[in-house]
């Protein structure tokens, strides 16, 4: 019997790679051809770096970048509300399990629902607004969705509130792994909740938290379509207030027929995060070796 | 080897099922000729969205007709344009095609997905359904209009009579309009505005308001591709009216965070003075309020030729380039056309088609009756938005309207952004600026 020549475990695998080279790469490919194209219906001529260029010098686009921006502040909320949160589920207090599965259900919510749901609140005769007023809050009541100045910060409230509940249940999980044993022995050695917290429990979830700092960082970026779509009323309103770059690649697809813009615009998107992505293995590499 | 298992197969057999599946290959290619003449035609439409009812209508209907086999396919909004011009470019475009106005088609026609009709319909019945000057292209016509879609300003005469106002006069001219505002902002109602939230308010206000300082549809185009300038105070105009209603507190608080047809449910609840509305919701509105809500045209405050001019926008079909018969596909347009489809329109959808030879003798509400002889019948011009190209459109003819209502810019502010946004577009489609300059010469000429 002839041995088995060292090409044939890729001969195996190569049906399959051949099958997501088509799906994944065909796309990938297609998309980086069109951004050097000025395309109508499906193909157009060649104009070289054009495309880049007007999106570049777009006043629009940038002002989509600082949005993507802006909503990063949401990180560090997001880090401490879960960081809090897991930490008292720890404990396990009386009805933990029922609570870790109260915060985890924005999570499974889909975005959609949530963000139409929010909507509703948060318009400026909404339940939110008639709360306030009721508290003798009226100054607080503001037009959360339909004020230029306050959107943005009322779509990352829905934001943090959603995504604040994947945090919750990766510390939660890394938590509830920590050898115990260690945290005993410093409460016998008289450590108080602080310090526990402080010099054992963080340094231990060190790992997770930078990999929930990444995946959060390339949700802000790539991955907020979804609630800027419908907060925004479908255009990343009012005015343009809250429009990102999702939004603007969206945009200049289908409502302004210019699929090589959308495609310079996606190309560019697409490299910011797969640097981004190749910072999380780096950081997930990190983790596993510590 | 046990060829038991096996059934036998020999060579005769072999000759003898290969005989068989050739006569049966014969016999289903000489079927399929049979049948080829019944013509098969594909059609894909929308509207079922925005009708309902058009669904049932459109499977009767191809139920009904026998020249030809018509497959129907309900397309899903977002895709209605994208769908088709994939499978034009593709060559495989169905033979009818639903089509919005305007540029929403005119862009299809430009790539050469879509035929002319000119020569395919008969010059009556093309007229008849008013396809409306903004399928004009290049001297030839690309749709039959299929159902109109009457735009006009609504009020509730409730609340004019409250508020001590003639609620079978409504304004005519800007300072009329002031001051019914101010009235029923006394009577202790909101007097005017609706939902912008998702920035269909502010076409529409467009829609009405531009074209008071038009003498032709022509000029809104030269506007929007930037031959003709928005700093010019005629031009962003409308936007300085929409400023000086948000600073006399005329509109209504929530506009901001409304969207567009909970904003109309504030008129027919009584809770809004005036706003803007459709001909499809008049019927249920109307018997809602008990033939409470009336309608008009935008008071005027302007001086062009399109001023008072009632608004009729229509939804259409055309023919594709790809259709193998294109004369079959136009005998199947003319057929909707005929009285009995007509009726058969108004019966499944209970609304308007789009012909003026349309026996109106079966409506029954007046309000919709009055909507028909005086927008549908008279003289009307269509919907100016739907001449924008997409960019502007989403650049400058929805953020000014939302921006505005918010008081966060002012209406020489948006006639700046609108010129900045015109400038921009030039540079994006510099393919297109041609077209487009074509397309002024149909539109300019008497409407």
């Amino acid at each position: 019997m002839t041995p088995p020549s060292r090409l044939t475990p890729y001969l195996y695998v190569l049906p399959l790679v051949a099958l997501l080279a088509f799906v994944f790469g065909y796309p990938l490919l297609r998309i980086f051809e069109f951004s050097f194209k000025m395309v109508r219906g499906i193909d157009g001529p060649w104009i070289g770096l054009r495309n880049y260029q007007l999106v570049l010098g777009q006043s629009l686009f940038w002002e989509s970048v600082l949005h993507n921006l802006q909503l990063l502040l949401a990180i560090p909320v997001m880090v401490g509300i879960s960081l809090i949160v897991s930490v008292l589920l720890s404990e396990r207090v009386a009805g933990w399990k029922l609570y870790r599965i109260i915060v985890f259900v924005p999570f499974v919510l889909a975005i959609p629902i949530v963000a139409v749901v929010m909507k509703r609140m948060f318009q400026f005769s909404g339940p939110v607004n008639e709360m306030l007023r009721w508290m003798s809050l009226d100054f607080m009541a503001l037009d959360w969705i339909g004020s230029s100045d306050v959107a943005l910060w009322t779509v990352m409230i829905l934001i943090i509130w959603r995504e604040s509940a994947l945090g919750i249940i990766l510390f939660l999980a890394r938590l509830l792994s920590l050898d115990e044993s260690v945290i005993e022995a410093a409460k016998i050695d008289g450590a108080n909740w602080w310090h526990r917290l402080w010099h054992i429990i963080l340094p231990e979830m060190r790992g997770v938290i930078e990999f929930y700092v990444v995946v959060s960082v390339i949700t802000m970026l790539a991955a907020v379509f979804s609630y800027i779509y419908i907060m925004g009323g479908g255009r990343g309103g009012p005015g343009t207030s809250t429009e990102v770059v999702e939004l603007y690649i969206f945009n200049a697809l289908i409502r302004s027929s210019l699929p090589g813009i959308a495609s310079a615009a996606s190309v560019m998107l697409f490299l910011v995060t797969g640097v981004l992505i190749f910072l999380l293995f780096r950081v997930r590499r990190r983790a596993e070796a510590t | 080897m046990d060829n038991s298992a096996y059934p036998m197969f020999t060579r005769r057999s072999l000759m003898l099922s290969s005989a068989m599946l050739a006569g049966g290959a014969a016999l289903g290619g000489l079927s399929k000729g049979a049948a080829a003449q019944v013509k098969d035609m594909d059609m894909w439409y929308w509207g079922e969205q925005e009708l309902p009812g058009l669904q049932k209508y459109v499977n009767d209907s191809v139920a009904k007709y026998k020249a030809a086999t018509v497959k129907p396919m309900l397309q899903d909004t977002a895709v209605v344009i994208s769908q088709f011009q994939t499978a034009a470019a593709a060559g495989n475009a169905p033979d009818v095609q639903y089509l919005w106005n305007g540029i929403y088609h005119m862009e299809s026609v430009w790539l050469g997905y879509l035929r002319g009709l000119k020569s395919l319909i008969k010059p009556d019945i093309l007229a008849a359904s008013n396809p409306t000057m903004l399928s004009h292209f290049g001297g030839d016509i690309y749709r039959t209009g299929w159902y109109p879609l009457p735009m006009f300003w609504c009020y509730n005469k409730t609340l004019f009579e409250k508020a001590g106002l003639d609620p079978e006069a409504p304004p005519k001219t800007w300072d009329e309009l002031l001051v019914a505002c101010d009235k029923l902002k006394s009577s202790g109602v909101e007097a005017l505005g609706g939902g912008i939230q998702d920035g269909y308010w502010s076409e529409w206000y467009i829609t009405h308001s531009l074209p008071q300082q038009l003498d032709s549809l022509g000029e809104a185009v030269e506007l929007f591709i930037g031959d003709k300038d928005f700093n010019d105070p005629k031009y962003h105009e409308h936007w300085v009216k929409l400023a000086e209603l948000k600073t006399k507190g005329f509109l209504n608080k929530d506009m901001s965070s409304l969207e567009l047809y909970p904003g109309i449910d504030l008129v027919v609840a009584g809770k809004l003075g005036i706003g803007q509305t459709i001909g499809t919701r008049l019927p249920a509105d109307s018997k809602a309020t008990g033939g409470k809500i009336g309608y008009m045209t935008m008071p005027v405050f302007g001086k062009g030729k399109l001023a008072a001019t009632p608004v009729v926008d229509v939804q259409g079909l055309g023919i594709s380039t790809n259709a193998e018969d294109a004369a079959a596909a136009a005998a199947f347009l003319e057929f909707l056309q005929s009285p009995e489809q007509l009726k058969a329109f108004w019966e499944a959808t209970n609304w308007l088609p789009s012909n003026t030879t349309f026996d109106s003798s079966v409506i029954q509400d007046a309000s919709v009756r009055g909507l028909w002889e005086n927008w549908g019948l008279k003289s009307n011009i269509s919907n100016v938005t739907n001449l924008m190209p997409g960019q502007f459109y989403e650049r400058a003819a929805i953020p000014t309207g939302q921006q505005i209502v918010a008081g966060s810019m002012t209406g020489e502010q948006a006639g700046e952004l609108a010129a900045k946004t015109a400038k921009e577009w030039k540079d994006f489609n510099p393919d297109m600026v041609e077209n487009y300059r074509k397309w002024v010469k149909d539109l300019s000429s008497p409407t």
